[in-house]
C-alpha cells in the first residue's frame, strides 16, 4: 500500500520503519528538516519537508494516490485538520489519527476519521491487562458513540459460575459477544454454561462498565 | 442568550463589550491571563483560565451544553477548527462561528458546513486586484 505519514516524532519514526519492513511504500511529511534527513539517510525513503497542513506540501507527498493517510503530529487538533484535508481535498480512502486527549476521540469518529488511535486508551488497556486485580479490560471504543468492547475474566468464586448465559441479566445495551474457554472461543448461546476463568468479550455502553463488571464477577 | 467564546485576543477584547451591551451572557475561555483580565470587567461576562487549550471539560465548564452561540476565536486555526466542530457536532450549539486565517482552511471548512470568518481570503483578492490596477 502507498502510505503517507504526517509527523516524524517518535511515533511517526518507528511507525515508518515498521511499515517499510512490512513492504509498504511510505512517504513522510515533517516540518523539521533534521528529522527528514534522519529518516531518508537511514531508510532511503522519500521525505517531504514542510507543514503537513499545507495543501501544496501534501500534494508533493503524492497524497493524491495514497491508500492511507496517517496523522501522528503532537497535537490532536492538527491531526484532525490533516485527516479532514486528506479526506475532503484529496479523497484518500482511509485516514488514521493519533489522539492524546481521550475526550477528543468521539469527534474524530463523527467527522469521519476511519481509525482513531487513542494513546491513553492503549496504555490503560495494557495496564489493566498487566496489573493483577484489574480484570475488566477495555479492548476498543466502537464507532457508534458511547459503545465499547470490553473483556472480563470470570473469577473462580463468581456467582455466575455454573449458570447458563440466558440466566444472567445484563445491563441495558450490554451483550456478551464471545466466550473464550480453555479449549477455544465459542459464540454465546443461551445454553452455554459459564466456568471459572472464562474470558467474556462484551459490548457495553460507556458508563455501564462497572455495573457489567459487578454482574460478571460478583460473589454470591 | 449565552455566548461562549473560545480564545481571548485583540479581536475578542473588542467584541466582548458589544456583546455584553446586547444583554447577552458571555463566557470567555483562554490561557491568556492578561487578556481575560481585560474583558472580565464587563457586566455579564465571566472568564475561565484554561491550562490545556483543548480540554473539553473547560468547554462544559463554560456552559457549552446550553450555549446559543459558540465563537472559536483563538489565535490557532487548528484549535478553532476542532473546538468549532466539537461545539457543532457533539454539543449541537445552534450557531457556531469559526475564525480561520489560512485561506485553504477557510475553503475546506466552509465546504464542511461551518460558518467561517476571516479576512485573509478577501485580503488576498484585494492584494491581487490592487496589483493589477
Amino acid at each position: 500500500m502507498y502510505i503517507v505519514i504526517v509527523g516524524c516524532s517518535e511515533v511517526g519514526y518507528h511507525l515508518t520503519k515498521a511499515l517499510l519492513a512490512s513492504g509498504h511504500e511510505v512517504v513522510v511529511v515533517e516540518k523539521r528538516s533534521e528529522r527528514c534527513h534522519l529518516l531518508s539517510d537511514e531508510s532511503g525513503i522519500i521525505t517531504v519537508q514542510g507543514d503537513g497542513t499545507d495543501e501544496r506540501t501534501l500534494r508533493k507527498s503524492g497524497i493524491i494516490r495514497a491508500d492511507v493517510l496517517v496523522a501522528v503530529v503532537g497535537r490532536d487538533e492538527t491531526n484532525l485538520v490533516i485527516c479532514q484535508m486528506a479526506k475532503h481535498i484529496f479523497q484518500v480512502p482511509r485516514t488514521m489519527a493519533l489522539v492524546k486527549d481521550p475526550k477528543n476521540e468521539p469527534i474524530f469518529h463523527v467527522l469521519g476519521v476511519d481509525v482513531v488511535v487513542n494513546a491513553i486508551h492503549q496504555i490503560l488497556a495494557s495496564f489493566e491487562e498487566g496489573v493483577p486485580g484489574q480484570p475488566l479490560i477495555h479492548l476498543m471504543n466502537l464507532r457508534i458513540q458511547g459503545m465499547e468492547l470490553v473483556s472480563v475474566s470470570v473469577p473462580d468464586e463468581a456467582a455466575i459460575v455454573g449458570k447458563r448465559l440466558r440466566e444472567i441479566e445484563l445491563p441495558p445495551g450490554s451483550f456478551i459477544s464471545l466466550v473464550v474457554k480453555k479449549d477455544g472461543a465459542e459464540l454465546p448461546s443461551d445454553s452455554l454454561v459459564l466456568e471459572p476463568e472464562d474470558e467474556l468479550v462484551a459490548v457495553t455502553r460507556t458508563g455501564q462498565e462497572q455495573v457489567l463488571y459487578d454482574i460478571l464477577t460478583g460473589v454470591p | 442568550m449565552h455566548v461562549l467564546i473560545f480564545g481571548c485576543n485583540q479581536m475578542t477584547a473588542n467584541l466582548v463589550p458589544d456583546l455584553a451591551q446586547d444583554d447577552l451572557t458571555v463566557t470567555v475561555l483562554s490561557r491568556d491571563r492578561e487578556c481575560l483580565a481585560q474583558v472580565a470587567g464587563e457586566p455579564g461576562v465571566s472568564v475561565i483560565l484554561t491550562v490545556e487549550p483543548m480540554m473539553q471539560d473547560y468547554l462544559q465548564q463554560g456552559g457549552i451544553d446550553s450555549a446559543d452561540i459558540f465563537l472559536a476565536m483563538a489565535n490557532n486555526d487548528h484549535e478553532n477548527a476542532l473546538a468549532a466542530q466539537v461545539a457543532y457536532h457533539i454539543f449541537n450549539v445552534p450557531k457556531v462561528v469559526c475564525h480561520l486565517t489560512d485561506p485553504q482552511l477557510q475553503i475546506l471548512y466552509s465546504g464542511l458546513g461551518l460558518q467561517v470568518v476571516g479576512y485573509s481570503f478577501g485580503l488576498l483578492q484585494d492584494i491581487r486586484q490592487a496589483i493589477e490596477k
